[in-house]
């Protein structure tokens, strides 16, 4: 056994281990064994990551384990790449769990299903069969559908998000089963391996792909599969959501690429097309709904969307270059895309965790109830401060290389074949400028309103800062977050070597030098000249007002009196105007009540006003379907009485039918 | 928008020509703002009759920005104050607020008899008194309410122009 295996072996024992344990031992113990136990988890999964990464892979197979299929895994590089990313994750969510989860989260169930879920995630990467590979894709549902399940008896919200969680990710799960399955029979075999050599004819080739998109889009909380992201993420526990929201949504991306790339081998051009418009579409509306939310955490939800949205504009462009046989920008494509998984995994993480420690200090998510936490909550603040930016695709952040790696890859590719190219690359250019720009005002909206200015209320204002092993969680991610902005060039050569189709970058350690196209980026020089820059204009400041006499005035506040936090921008408030701009596309419902005075009607006693942004394409396409399983229920009710006489009348009936046929049939 | 230009042609200018420019009663300290002064208002208490006539004043007949003055919406901006009416107890604290948030140099212009003296409201129960008993005031202008011409008058004393 070589040491990817090793590691990977030691995670899923780890992980078994502590989740027995975190059943058995008291209450006060359970948030440190099954934190910790995660954390280890996710250090060997980094481990074995890295090591196939490098090159080790292994392959085994178990026959006796499940019947009919039995049980295979093996590790490449693409897997190890995800691996990696999600064994990261664990780390800082199990760090952060001992903290966040001691006095309040540690039923025995919740604690033991936390490891079983990392493993669970740490296994589909790894899996080198059907049979194995839906396995672990359902043991991973059913583990984190427990955790969002967490908080159901004091908000019965949990309850409906979870709802809608099962029943999406079921039906995700039963269309790559169908696909998958399909494929299977018809390549003669379960594994991976025959699966690849199998050639498919294009009919069957184009719904395997479309049954397992499906799934793998609903995965990933790509719109139109997305409504249940942004309700399970802000409901389950923060150390989980992060865990979801950054390791878990990547799975469907690695499904997306194992199944697309790997087994069938790229395709047509109109598939690329699909998931290029899927990504795009999701990019650009995950982010407009992130911005009108007010929801701390639903923000964080609707933002993974977008992510998610941005990695399949990158393997659809990865895929069109491919069919069209251009394998440079093929290589450039798909580095950008998983690029930017392993960077929103960093700053996603980073995010939930901050956001879940606001919500452990303050209670509450909503950012119109918040502000002011920079004075008592330093840490979070500086953390939630990094992962925006990082989340901005401003220059120092991390974001910015990977969508300026994708920018470089959609550019380069307008000059290759095809009409359908030449279209869609501009319109995707445009989607992922779009995305960018609202990005910047989504998280401005969120560190401003959330951190900044004055509390909003009491418990904004009564915060304190969060425990130790919370904070050394978000440093953790914090750390990642600016070494993959300022550094990049130290992990593109692991997500070439994932990617299958080369190195896209001759890279030094500071410049990032791209081989497919002309272009070079370096983002620690731009760091260095940004704070160089401002370092400079304060310099100059300081000697121009040095030589003036200074007053120190009241701030200005109209003269009236103090300033109360009611006269601060809210969330709400500062989403205003793109709202307005936005109005064909989000379509917000207001409603303003006026009461008036029994005595007269023109005294006017209460004014109330309403606005919700609702989801749109939710409200149009789950609203029809949920209405009618409704009237089929109806309609089925009537059938079902609850009279005894009735079902035994059924019975009687349909015992008779049978027999009849029978005697008729034979 | 075809209209307005239309309107715009037709009407042409309607500025009254220029008076002779006034002769003394510069203060001291306006010289130093060299011929262009950022103004705000501060209504104190007043009746509103001479924010009409210093609307009037800011309009296109008798034209004050063309002197150099123009009205601001915040004292960070501004160089002089103008106040306008007898100082309420309620906007004493504030009037002195405004002042305060303004950089020096600063004048203080009292526009209408309220200002200067009080006015008809002298000793009446809800006034604190004249803008002088408040603040130091450089320039006062007379009339109740003072006539455009005397406010444009009072105001070019600021610039010099």
């Amino acid at each position: 056994m070589n040491t990817a295996a090793t590691a990977l072996c030691v995670s899923a024992a780890v992980g078994a281990l502590s989740a027995a344990l975190a059943l058995v031992v008291p209450r006060s113990l359970r948030p440190g064994i099954a934190g910790g136990g995660t954390a280890v988890v996710g250090v060997a999964a980094v481990i074995a990551g890295v090591a196939a990464l490098a090159g080790q892979t292994f392959s085994v197979t178990w026959e006796s384990v499940l019947p009919l299929s039995g049980v295979s895994f093996a590790l490449d590089p693409l897997g190890g790449l995800f691996l990696a990313v999600t064994g990261a994750v664990a780390v800082a969510a199990g760090i952060y769990s001992v903290g966040y989860t001691r006095g309040t989260l540690d039923g025995r169930v919740v604690q033991a299903a936390l490891p079983l879920f990392v493993v669970a995630m740490l296994l589909v990467p790894s899996a080198a069969g059907v049979g194995s590979f839906l396995l672990c894709w359902e043991l991973m549902a059913l583990t984190s559908l427990l955790l969002v399940l967490a908080e159901h008896r004091r908000r019965p919200e949990v309850a409906s998000a979870a709802r809608w969680y099962a029943v999406m990710t079921h039906m995700g799960f039963v269309a790559i089963l169908i696909g998958l399955l399909v494929f299977a029979a018809a390549a003669g075999g379960d594994s991976f391996t025959e699966l690849r050599a199998h050639e498919l004819s294009p009919a069957l080739g184009g719904l395997v792909f479309v049954l397992t998109l499906t799934g793998f889009a609903s995965k990933a909380g790509i719109v139109p599969l997305h409504a249940w992201l942004p309700r399970a993420h802000p409901e389950a526990p923060s150390h989980v959501s992060a865990l979801m929201s950054a390791s878990m949504v990547n799975l469907g991306v690695y499904g997306l690429v194992r199944v697309g790339f790997d087994l069938l081998g790229g395709g047509p051009a109109w598939w690329w097309l699909l998931v290029l418009a899927l990504g795009a579409l999701s990019a650009v509306y995950g982010i407009l709904q992130a911005a009108m939310d007010a929801d701390l955490k639903r923000l964080l939800g609707n933002s993974t969307s977008e992510n998610m949205g941005l990695v399949l504009i990158g393997v659809g462009a990865a895929g069109l270059f491919a069919s069209a046989g251009q394998l440079g920008l093929t290589g450039l494509a798909l580095a950008a895309a998983l690029l930017h998984v392993l960077n929103h995994a960093a700053f996603k993480t980073l995010l939930f965790l901050a956001a879940g420690s606001v919500l452990h200090a303050t209670g509450t998510r909503d950012l119109d109830a918040l502000g002011g936490l920079r004075t008592a909550m330093p840490a979070t603040t500086v953390f939630f401060g990094v992962g925006a930016l990082a989340a901005s695709a401003l220059p120092p952040g991390t974001a910015f290389v990977s969508e300026w790696l994708l920018l470089q890859a959609l550019i380069h590719g307008l000059p290759t074949s095809g009409v359908a190219t030449a279209i869609a690359m501009p319109l995707a250019v445009a989607a992922v400028a779009l995305t960018a720009g609202l990005a910047v005002a989504t998280f401005v909206k969120g560190f401003g309103v959330g951190f900044l200015a004055r509390p909003r209320s009491d418990a904004a204002a009564n915060a304190s800062e969060s425990p130790l092993s919370m904070q050394a969680a978000m440093g953790l991610a914090g750390v990642a977050c600016v070494v993959l902005a300022l550094l990049p060039a130290i992990v593109l050569p692991a997500i070439g070597a994932a990617s299958t189709y080369g190195d896209p970058s001759a890279s030094g350690a500071v410049t990032m030098q791209l081989t497919a196209v002309a272009g070079s980026l370096s983002p620690l020089l731009i760091a260095l000249a940004l704070v160089v820059g401002a370092v400079a204009v304060l310099g100059v400041l300081r000697m121009v007002v040095t030589h003036r006499v200074r007053r120190t005035a009241r701030l200005w506040d109209c003269g009236a009196g103090p300033l109360s936090p009611r006269m601060e921008y809210t969330a709400t408030s500062f989403a205003e105007p793109l709202q307005r701009v936005f109005d064909n596309v989000v379509r917000p419902e207001t409603d303003i009540d006026i009461s008036h005075y029994e005595e007269t009607s023109y005294l006017v006693q209460a004014v109330e006003y309403r606005r919700r942004v609702p989801d749109r394409i939710e409200r149009r396409l789950y609203g029809p379907v949920l209405a009618a399983a409704r009237g089929w229920g109806e309609a089925g009710r009537r059938l079902a009485t609850g009279s005894v006489h009735r079902y035994l009348g059924y019975g009687f009936y349909t015992l008779c039918a049978a027999l009849v046929l029978l005697v008729i049939a034979w | 928008m075809r209209e307005l230009w239309r309107k715009m042609r037709r009407t042409g200018r309607v500025a009254e020509s220029a008076p002779p420019k006034p002769a003394a009663g510069r203060p001291a300290g306006a010289a130093e703002l060299g011929g262009s002064v950022q103004l705000r208002h501060v209504n104190a208490g007043s009746c509103n009759g001479c924010e009409v006539e210093i609307a009037s004043a800011f309009g296109p007949v008798y034209d004050a920005q063309r002197y150099g003055v123009r009205l601001e919406a915040s004292p960070r901006h501004a160089d002089a104050l103008v106040v306008t009416g007898p100082v309420t107890h309620n906007m004493a604290e504030p009037l002195r607020r405004t002042h305060q948030a303004m950089p020096e140099p600063r004048l203080v212009v009292a526009v209408g008899d309220c200002a200067r003296n009080c006015g008809v409201f002298a000793g009446a129960y809800g006034v604190a008194g004249a803008v002088a008993d408040i603040l130091p005031v450089d320039v006062e202008i007379a009339g109740c309410p003072p006539r455009p011409e005397d406010i444009v008058e009072g105001l070019r004393k600021l610039t010099g122009r």
